[in-house]
């Protein structure tokens, strides 16, 4: 059954997503041939309109200063980083980096591409939230159609 | 070893009974071991001695101070879960079935943390994840702080 065939990974670059990128990978074994990976960005100086994809939509660029920019390039080139990582280990890998609400927009993504699983760490705005779970996860669990793996910390 | 060994709460409603393909596919990622746990919410089974009834003998103790028919109730639902482990059995993963009397969200993470529980995997229902609905379930998800993989049905 093709239940982990394809596989949403949100990362937001930290520690957290880090090892939930380990879950990702060891999927391979049970059948995982794609991932998807996604980065939504929220915090630009500029709103630009949600759900814009900035890997494609360049032009958008021009509007943003300069500051942010660099920032957008430093994140392409994260995701290239774990695409490499990925394909390295024999998956195919299809990248997204999209301004907007997080939850909405990795849902979002799931739902277009037809992911069987969304796996992300358990990241959240605020410390209270983070605490909790991660209004960011708890979200995507409430929106998502498909299965969703939370990894909350490092194990031992 | 990051699907070694898994907690798999089950209530035997449709949500629950959803998960097992995934477990059962994790076997392939490295599952080994398969805690089949039932938890005796007070609501159901009033006030039970706080231990883990993991044998018939156990549950057959309880008679005198029970319920006749609740103890033969706590007697079908352990033999439903031994007949659901026999899948797993069948598949090559070792099983455990016990039933813990407590709260929800407590009792699933208090185990996950005690046996060394890799990854818990948890059916949901999407009226369960409802803002408006004073369920458990996002109490559980919060709760536990192992990796946690969340599986929606549209039913009950």
């Amino acid at each position: 059954m093709p239940l982990f065939e394809k596989v949403l990974y949100s990362t937001d670059f930290s520690p957290l997503a880090e090892v939930a990128l380990d879950y990702v990978r060891k999927l391979k074994e049970a059948g995982e041939k794609e991932v998807v990976v996604v980065h939504v960005v929220d915090d630009l100086s500029v709103e630009l309109p949600e759900g814009a994809e900035l890997l494609k939509e360049r032009e958008l660029y021009r509007v943003l200063p300069e500051a942010d920019q660099k920032y957008l390039t430093s994140l392409l080139e994260r995701l290239e980083a774990v695409k490499s990582r990925l394909e390295a280990d024999g998956l195919s890998v299809k990248l997204y980096l999209r301004y907007g609400n997080i939850p909405k927009q990795i849902v979002d993504v799931a739902e277009k591409e037809g992911v069987k699983l969304i796996v992300m760490g358990a990241h959240g705005k605020g410390l209270l939230t983070e605490i909790l779970l991660g209004s960011v996860s708890t979200d995507v669990i409430r929106s998502a159609s498909c299965p969703v793996l939370i990894v909350k910390r490092r194990e031992e | 070893m990051l699907f070694q060994k898994i907690l798999y709460p089950v209530d035997f409603k449709p949500a629950s009974l959803n998960v097992k393909p995934y477990i059962l596919k994790l076997k392939e990622a490295g599952c080994q071991e398969v805690h089949l746990l039932y938890v005796l919410v007070p609501s159901e089974w009033g006030l039970l001695q706080k231990e883990e009834y993991d044998t018939e003998e156990k549950i057959n103790a309880l008679r005198g101070a029970m319920n006749e028919g609740y103890v033969e109730g706590l007697k079908k639902t352990f033999r439903k879960m031994q007949e659901l482990a026999r899948e797993f059995e069948e598949s090559g993963i070792k099983t455990r079935v016990l039933m813990i009397p407590g709260e929800l969200d407590e009792v699933i993470a208090e185990y996950a943390e005690k046996n060394d529980i890799k990854l818990v995997a948890l059916g949901v229902t999407a009226e369960s994840l409802s803002f408006f609905r004073v369920g458990k379930v996002l109490d559980v998800i919060k709760a536990v702080d192992k990796p946690i993989l969340i599986v929606k049905s549209a039913e009950s």
